[in-house]
């Protein structure tokens, strides 16, 4: 039953993409989705058995590498983070299925669609589901490549190409940190098995240093799939891909593997203090970063994505201070709000016939009522509004980051992300909900309600949003000592989220009049345009290191290594030097005959002589 | 005395050569020069069968002085046949079959 969760999603993405043509789109869009939903409810049988009833499952499938002293099966470990990651993976997987459905509708390549995203969900559960490193990292390169077709899907346009190929080559950088943390894992412990690493921490002395390098090449592999900090440019051009695709890789699976591998090697992380602060340092980093750029930006679905780059840095934090669980259950919480938000806004973008500008937008709350409670609920969850999901987690975070005051700094910083988060969510529903519409006539004329099979994952997705981190709490933090600590910090990020939301609030209904003087509007415009521009993170990253890479690659490995000094000595010199010698020699026969006698002569002379010429030679 | 006829056929022998080699002009020079390299060979062979008292130089010369005869007699007419093609026979123009 437990193989099944796997065979599933490959059975469907199988039968989707091979016999696509024959099961039709209807059918494509049908059988996929019902074979997610089982092993959503396979997972969750799962969950029960080895959550509630306490018995983690180990499967052995079969022996896959086998030299000497390297052994490594390809096998399932099922316990308690498996479990979680399952019902996470598949239930918005099954659910982001089902909104496909509809939101796809009438596109001529449903089938190919359900393939990728069932292969997606089922190298994802290969992923989790694995148990040493070299079988996640089946799962690692392959949601990578899903990533790559599913960003791709509409591969006429050229600038989804672009993305896709951005989102793949970023995660290569990534993916190179990560081997390389295999090679040295496997030359310290002599083997890549979770289980054996672990307790092999325990009874063996293993060099200090060495661990260190180990975690920090690891969390270069993190940074590169949970976009964090410097390889995070990836993640807002992969919007260019539909909206379910933003969904699935942004809440459920593709950016949520890096923090996944970082709670998978908590063992490894915790003997490693250093890499531990560079982890926070990171991550809260990249919380403030990604919180600063979406305020500014007006694409309705890059706002969603930096706050996904943001909320990534928040859990990262969390595991750099040693809260893995609180790091898991943020996970858990963020994957159902998120998949809401980007659900919802794309059936926003489904109304408004695929405008994604927000400025565009507005006075939808007339219109399309549902979606626009929808997204209130995602987005008050998203800030941490009390007794919504996103608090229970957010906010202990917050808290542990206190705690540790040799890096208070993450505490402030993730405190300023909490007050910028909740800006760029009321930003968003005013600019599109609330404030005049801006939209042209035959377009607003247009706006409709999504179709039910498009808002019935929404409902279900909103009830996760509502409730879940109620619901969850027992079990993910059970074994979390809540810190002490005066009551008045203990509001300091509920207080930040309010001040925040309602700072935009103000701002954004007197914007008019706070513009008039002349240095703050000059001030606000380089403001501005550096946030919108993301920190200039892609001009700075597209001129010191890609474009010197170009020239390198033409300049010196193409025009003088393989131009030049390979093809001068190589064929094409050697030729140049052969035909010139032989001509030279052919000269010699003029056809004059005096020239040969004088030739015969000299030789003869030699000849009689006695004088060797070759053995002068 | 037998070293200075020595060095005269050697000398005669050498003519002959540069004859060949710094000609350029006339085809019934290098012939020419050719009849004087046999000559000077045929003399040598002549002074050295009187030195060590011996025959068969004598015979050698003698065969070389028919095989002489028949060589220029066929240079001659390959010459005239040449000249009836060419018009000319001048060794310059001979030069049709360069490498």
């Amino acid at each position: 039953m437990y193989i099944l969760i796997l065979f599933l999603p490959l059975l469907s993405a199988i039968v989707s993409g091979l016999f696509g043509r024959k099961i039709g789109t209807k059918g494509a869009g049908i059988f996929t989705s019902n074979c997610i939903i089982i092993s959503f409810l396979l997972s969750c049988y799962m969950y029960y058995e080895i959550i509630l009833n306490f018995s983690p499952a180990y499967i052995r499938l079969w022996r896959w590498f086998d030299s000497e002293l390297f052994t490594t099966y390809f096998g399932l470990q099922f316990d308690n983070l498996t479990a979680t990651m399952l019902i996470i993976i598949t239930s918005i997987s099954a659910l982001v299925h089902i909104y496909s459905i509809g939101y796809m509708a009438g596109d001529p390549h449903i089938p190919r669609f359900m393939a990728y995203l069932s292969l997606f969900t089922f190298l994802m559960i290969v992923l989790v589901t694995s148990d040493n490193y070299l079988q996640l990292f089946i799962g690692w390169e392959g949601v990578g490549l899903c990533s790559y077709l599913l960003i791709n899907f509409w591969l006429t346009r050229i600038k989804a190409n672009k993305a896709a190929i951005k989102a793949m080559l970023i995660n290569r950088v990534g993916d190179l940190g990560l081997v390389i943390a295999l090679i040295m894992i496997f030359k310290e412990f002599g083997t890549l098995d979770f289980s054996i690493i672990s307790s092999s921490l325990i009874t063996f002395e293993i060099n200090n240093n060495s661990l260190t390098i180990i975690c920090l090449l690891l969390f270069i592999g993190a940074i590169g799939k949970s976009a964090q900090l410097g390889l995070h440019t990836w993640l807002p051009d992969a919007m260019e891909g539909p909206t379910p695709v933003s969904a699935l890789i942004h809440a459920a699976t593709m950016v949520t593997a890096g923090v996944f591998l970082i709670i998978r090697s908590s063992s490894l992380f915790e003997c490693s203090s250093i890499a531990l602060v560079v982890v926070t340092i990171i991550g809260a980093l990249t919380a403030f970063f990604a919180a600063t750029v979406g305020v500014v930006q007006n694409d309705l679905k890059k706002v969603i994505a930096y706050s996904t780059c943001s909320q990534l840095g928040y859990m990262v934090m969390v595991c750099g201070i040693s809260g893995y669980s609180v790091g898991l259950f943020h996970l858990f919480n963020h994957a159902f709000f998120k998949a809401l938000l980007f659900l919802s806004a794309g059936s926003i973008i489904h109304a408004v016939s695929d405008e994604q500008d927000m400025r565009k937008m507005g006075a939808l709350i007339k219109t399309i009522p549902f979606t626009y409670i929808m997204i209130l609920i995602g987005s008050l969850s998203l800030m941490g509004f009390p007794y919504l999901t996103g608090f229970y987690s957010k906010d202990l975070i917050l808290e542990l980051s206190f705690e540790k005051y040799y890096i208070i700094l993450a505490f402030w910083l993730a405190s300023s992300a909490a007050f910028l988060t909740a800006f760029y969510s009321i930003r968003l529903i005013y600019f599109t909900f609330i404030i005049n519409s801006n939209a042209p006539k035959e377009v607003f004329l247009k706006i409709h309600e999504s179709s039910k099979i498009i808002l019935f994952p929404l409902a279900l997705l909103a009830f996760g949003g509502i409730f879940l981190g109620y619901l969850g709490k027992e079990y993910f933090l059970s074994n979390i000592i809540t810190p002490i600590m005066p009551n008045s910090i203990k509001l300091v990020p509920l207080f930040f989220s309010l001040s925040g939301a309602g700072l935009a609030y103000f701002l954004l209904c007197y914007q008019i009049n706070t513009l008039d003087n002349k240095v703050f509007k000059k001030t606000y415009h380089v403001i501005y345009t550096f946030l919108n521009s993301a920190w200039q993170f892609n001009y700075v990253i597209n001129h010191l290191i890609i474009k010197q890479i170009w020239k390198m690659g033409h300049v010196i490995t193409y025009k003088l290594i393989d131009r030049g000094i390979l093809e001068v000595i190589g064929p094409k010199g050697l030729s140049v030097v052969f035909v010139k010698l032989t001509q030279i020699i052919s000269k010699l026969q003029s056809g004059l005959l005096f020239n040969y006698v004088l030739v015969i002569i000299i030789f003869t002379t030699f000849f009689i002589s006695g004088f060797n010429i070759f053995k002068v030679m | 005395m037998y070293l200075e006829y020595l060095i005269i056929a050697i000398v005669l022998f050498i003519l002959g050569v540069l004859g060949i080699v710094l000609n350029r002009s006339n085809l019934i020079i290098m012939l020419m020069s050719i009849e004087l390299m046999l000559l000077a060979i045929s003399l040598l062979f002549v002074i050295n069968s009187i030195l060590i008292d011996n025959l068969v130089g004598q015979i050698f010369t003698l065969m070389i002085l028919t095989v002489a005869a028949a060589e220029s007699a066929i240079g001659l007419a390959i010459l005239v046949a040449y000249y009836r093609i060419r018009g000319t026979i001048s060794i310059k123009s001979l030069n049709l079959l360069r490498g």
